[in-house]
């Protein structure tokens, strides 16, 4: 069968033949006076200071367009040192300053984390990259904190980060649709009082801020507003080696740092009360990574994971402001106008492990763009064609079950006809039949004993059939992609007790819904109600 | 010849050993592989053995799914290994599911199967065949050739197909180009040279399929496309952002509005299973690559694609599963389906492709379909002169 | 312990173009058994048979993704891959899936 099929192929050879030859004395195309000094996309030549009020007049169109970001909010800014965030951080700086037109007006703090664990930095190293980031956060005047990835290992008790009260949710799916009036009654309100953050609760941004103080956090942080950095034990470093070593591909790995990084930002802007977290993906670091979730399984949420605001978790709002300028306008202003940077290794890869899905799909997506200049762009506008999903996100699900990794809605019920199910059947027809027996065994397990609990009981986690249901158990909590992920740890052990203890209660839950629901079956009771109660 | 088996023995037991001790002290989980004789330790056993005892290799393997015999490959899909007779069984079973669930077929219906004489159709025609039988589909199949005026390429393919026809005893149709559109693939090529031939062909292959399937009244066409395909297609519209495709190409079964509707049955089987499923069934298929230069920018998604696959195997179902998943927004505009106006083929335009195509041939224009030019179909359509201008940009392009 | 290795090589799929359309070749390695696995016969596949475009068969120190190998009929994936240590009178066949459909 010719691969053809369907094909048009002319756009592209099209567009490598227009190419243009670069003239060396080629004028900027906006000012028409001084000479370019780069070329953003094809035919479009600028000079640096028109290239520089483009770069500016981006952002703060951007931010002004969606309306996401109210005067006087908290704004929590995740900086990984890299060209892309800290070129994020510099317009934000920008932005705030007295004398800037069109003056933002949110009240921004930092946070970076230290993720030199996982990416084989001795202390050394890991202290002199700290001290080289908070040198850069300090002199913005912004509260900061640096946070070793290691602090995950510490929670025991976050489970807010995955479990957030059913309200909470329910709020969201609420006043989303007023969220263009709630955003000129909160500009007007702070215009009006054009004193500062306390008197900028009008609207609904009360109504925010109540609702997040309910929510607030049971342990109180410890951290100040600006925290400096201590570093973390060499036992919770080792627990954090331990648990990526448990990993056996660099693409879970890439995954999993990713998940936990996530967890920790959003709880820190919790903890203290931001409520928007702003990440510096650019256009082709999302292009890559939208092709890269293709791959990873995670289709349905192509949206959240690369659109411009993320709400899975409810009250704290991820943005990417940062989308629509590619790496290369980000590393000519970053060049031009001295932005300082900080550099950081990449994950750290075996020599027997043969690279990432992440990586592959870089260097492809930067090969095609090469040839055929038009590529990052054509894919960010794909992305921006798409949504949640309805199903997943309409008010009919706001219970919907959530992934315990990524807090994306569950793409696993779905129906019998796809490849979620092909991949089961294959599963089941691939093995003796007798494996299937942990399943049965767990019923037997609980129908004999009068202890209903038997099965869960964290006492049995040394046999390997509770292990075996344990990873079971934790399957079915997740997304088609955080499946497999989990599918390249040898061991649950090492995960992070937030998540474990979170499984074993959701997993706990589950079970106690299936009995209330078989013992309830005739009655017409609110089951949630019990469950609460 | 002994010396190697009696070897082999050896390392086998030897291996037995190892395996025993280290699945003492490491962790858990059952690894998809595992020894013959040894399925009482793959169930205990262990995790952080499989590294170790892969290395040294040589050994047979067990299949997974009846512990007896020795596999014989490794399942991309889920890492199981399975022996020649199990492989079999799933690979059909599991075909049989994606027509169940996907309720490909009804009782009574007419099925022409794409037959190409390549790897993916043969293997579609046997299992289909098999499957017919087996589970009494009251099916009435038949093969539905194309020829494209190929020489050297597909008059050695259809040479396959028609023995096909006779080991599976079914009845074939052969439709050619040269018959439905008065030109043949390499009259085309003469005019247009190398460089849109493929659209042509993959427009006008199509329509061909279609044409045949309604003077042989069937009810329903099949195709061999496999996980491979729809992976790689996946993949081809999101770099080309045809968000209308992106969104209907991972469908197991399309088309119901005016065209024969067309179903996948081969939609989750993986091209490494098709290929061993033929080479061990020995089933006789054709594999040359077509004499006309293959598509450069597709040949980098399959690369693409295939080192995705040496990396996570998974991949190619991962990515299936996302197409499926994808949500367009609601106010993304979409081509409207209609009819075109000269043979009443399904099209999103006033003439179809294949008819622009051909029109443009029949004219010395063979540009005329071949990027966007929209505006002057109203002009055909209305027997109107193009001007100068226009015919000069629909010209091939002298390079 | 034999002196060279014996092999019976097969390229199927649209691999033996690459091969002059020869299908079927038996062929003795001027290596030990003991230090022949599959990774010492691609090079030399490649250094004394591959007749045309060996980045279309060979990549990197492996096959080129897409083409199957089996060794005595059976997946290469089961017995170690390229380190397979090669036995006389062993078996192994190329097979392409990356010709037509």
């Amino acid at each position: 069968m010719c691969r053809a099929q369907e094909e048009e192929d002319e756009r592209y050879s099209e567009a490598v033949r227009r190419r243009p030859e670069l003239g060396l004395e080629q004028k900027c195309m906006k000012c028409k006076e001084r000479s370019a000094v780069l070329i953003i996309r094809i035919g479009d030549a600028f000079c640096k200071d028109c290239f520089k009020e483009y770069f500016v007049h981006k952002f703060r169109a951007m931010l002004g367009k969606k309306r996401l970001i109210y005067p006087g909010e908290k704004v929590l800014l995740a900086l990984s040192g890299g060209p892309a965030s800290s070129s994020m951080f510099q317009q934000v700086q920008e932005g705030l300053s007295r004398d800037a037109p069109k003056k933002l007006r949110f009240v921004p703090g930092l946070v970076h984390i230290d993720e030199g664990a996982v990416r084989r930095q001795s202390l050394k190293e890991r202290e002199k990259m700290v001290a080289e980031m908070e040198s850069v956060l300090k002199m913005s005047g912004f509260p900061y904190q640096i946070i070793a990835l290691e602090e995950v290992g510490r929670y025991r008790a976050v489970i807010q980060v995955f479990n957030l009260p059913s309200s909470v949710v329910q709020w969201v799916s609420k006043d989303i649709p007023d969220m263009a009036d709630d955003y000129k009654a909160a500009v007007d309100g702070f215009l009006g009082h054009h004193t500062g953050v306390e008197n900028a609760e009008s609207g609904s941004r009360t109504c925010v801020q109540t609702k997040l103080a309910e929510l607030s956090i049971e342990e109180p942080e410890p951290a100040a507003s600006t925290g400096t950095f201590c570093l973390p034990s060499a036992q919770s470093t080792q627990a954090l080696k331990q648990l990526f070593d448990s990993v056996r591909s660099l693409t879970a790995k890439e995954e999993l740092l990713h998940t936990l990084r996530s967890h920790l930002l959003v709880h820190t802007a919790r903890a203290q009360g931001y409520s928007k977290l702003m990440l510096g993906d650019s256009c082709t670091r999302l292009a890559v990574k939208f092709l890269t979730n293709i791959s990873l399984g995670r289709g349905a949420f192509l949206a959240m994971d690369t659109g411009f605001s993320d709400r899975r978790y409810g009250d704290v709002v991820l943005v990417r402001p940062m989308r629509e300028y590619s790496l290369k306008e980000i590393s000519f202003y970053n060049q031009m106008f001295l932005v300082p940077t900080v550099f950081s290794p990449a994950l750290n890869s075996k020599p027997s492990e043969k690279g990432s899905i992440h990586q592959l799909t870089e260097t492809f997506i930067n090969k095609l763009q090469s040839d055929f200049p038009s590529t990052v762009s054509t894919v960010y506008r794909t992305s921006e064609k798409l949504n949640v999903a309805s199903s997943v996100e309409g008010p009919e699900s706001v219970s919907a079950a959530r992934c315990l990794f990524c807090l994306c809605p569950l793409d696993t019920r779905v129906e019998k006809a796809s490849a979620f199910h092909a991949t089961l059947i294959s599963e089941h027809l691939s093995q003796r039949k007798s494996l299937d027996l942990p399943e049965a065994a767990v019923k037997k397990c609980c129908a004999e004993s009068e202890e209903r609990r038997c099965c869960k009981k964290p006492a049995a986690r040394g046999s390997t059939t509770s292990r075996a249901d344990e990873r079971l158990n934790l399957l079915d909590l997740l997304c088609y992609g955080c499946r497999v992920t989990t599918k390249d740890l040898t061991t649950l052990d090492h995960l992070p007790h937030y998540v474990r203890s979170e499984a074993d209660h959701r997993t706990h839950r589950t079970a106690m819904k299936k009995e209330i629901q078989e013992f309830l079956l005739h009655e017409n009771a609110d089951l949630e109600y019990v469950l609460k109660t | 010849m002994e010396v190697a088996t009696r070897m082999r023995q050896n390392r086998h037991t030897l291996m037995l050993l190892a395996r025993g001790c280290a699945s003492l002290s490491l962790a858990t989980e059952a690894r998809p592989e595992s020894n013959c004789g040894c399925a009482e330790l793959l169930t205990g056993g262990g995790g952080g053995t499989w590294m170790f005892w892969r290395n040294l290799n040589t050994m047979p393997v067990c299949c997974n799914s009846c512990l007896e015999k020795n596999a014989v490959l490794k399942r991309p899909k889920t890492g199981h290994s399975l022996c020649k007779e199990c492989f079999f069984t799933a690979f059909e079973e599991e075909v049989h599911q994606t027509i169940m669930s996907g309720q490909l077929f009804q009782r009574g219906e007419t099925v022409g199967i794409g037959a190409s004489g390549g790897k993916d159709s043969t293997v579609l025609a046997h299992v289909l065949k098999v499957l017919n039988e087996r589970h009494d589909y009251g099916l009435a199949l038949l093969l539905l050739s194309v020829d494209e005026g190929i020489t050297g390429y597909r008059d050695d393919s259809l040479e396959t197909v028609k023995r096909n026809q006779q080991q599976y005893d079914l009845p074939l149709k052969i439709v050619s180009y040269e018959e439905l559109y008065g030109w043949t693939m390499d009259d085309i090529v003469k005019q247009v040279g190398l460089k849109n031939n493929c659209t042509f062909c993959g427009v006008f292959r199509r329509q061909a399929l279609d044409r045949g399937a309604m003077i042989l009244g069937v009810d329903k066409i099949c195709t061999g496309h496999n996980a491979d395909d729809i992976a790689e297609t996946v993949l081809m519209n999101v770099l080309r952002g045809d968000i209308a495709r992106l969104r209907r190409c991972t469908a197991v079964a399309t088309g119901s509005e005016g065209a024969i509707p067309r179903c996948k049955p081969l939609k989750y089987a993986y091209e490494k299973e098709i290929v061993l499923y033929a080479y061990f069934k020995k089933l006789d298929y054709f594999s040359t690559e077509c004499v006309y230069s293959p598509n450069a920018y597709r040949g980098h998604a399959r690369a693409f694609l295939k080192d995705l696959e040496a990396l996570r195997p998974s991949t190619i179902l991962d990515i299936i599963h996302s197409g499926e998943h994808l949500s367009v927004k609601e106010d993304v505009r979409m081509p409207v389906q209609g009819n075109c106006s000269r043979c009443g083929y399904i099209s999103s335009q006033a003439l179809c492709k294949a008819c622009v195509l051909l029109e443009g041939l029949n004219r010395g224009l063979p540009k005329l379909g071949i990027g966007k030019h929209q505006k002057l179909h109203h002009k055909l359509l209305a027997q109107e002169p193009l001007t100068e201008q226009e015919r000069r940009k629909l010209k091939v392009l002298d390079l | 312990m034999a002196a060279s290795v014996s092999l019976q090589l097969e390229f199927s799929g649209g691999a033996e173009l690459l091969f002059g359309g020869v299908k079927k070749h038996h062929v003795t390695l001027p290596f030990q058994s003991d230090a022949c696995d599959i990774r010492h016969l691609l090079v030399w596949i490649k250094q004394n048979l591959l007749q045309e475009r060996p980045e279309l068969f060979i990549q990197g120190d492996s096959v080129r993704p897409g083409i199957l190998v089996l060794i005595n009929d059976a997946d290469w994936e089961l017995m170690g891959e390229l380190t397979y240590k090669l036995q006389d009178e062993d078996s192994i066949t190329f097979i392409s899936t990356l010709h037509g459909g």
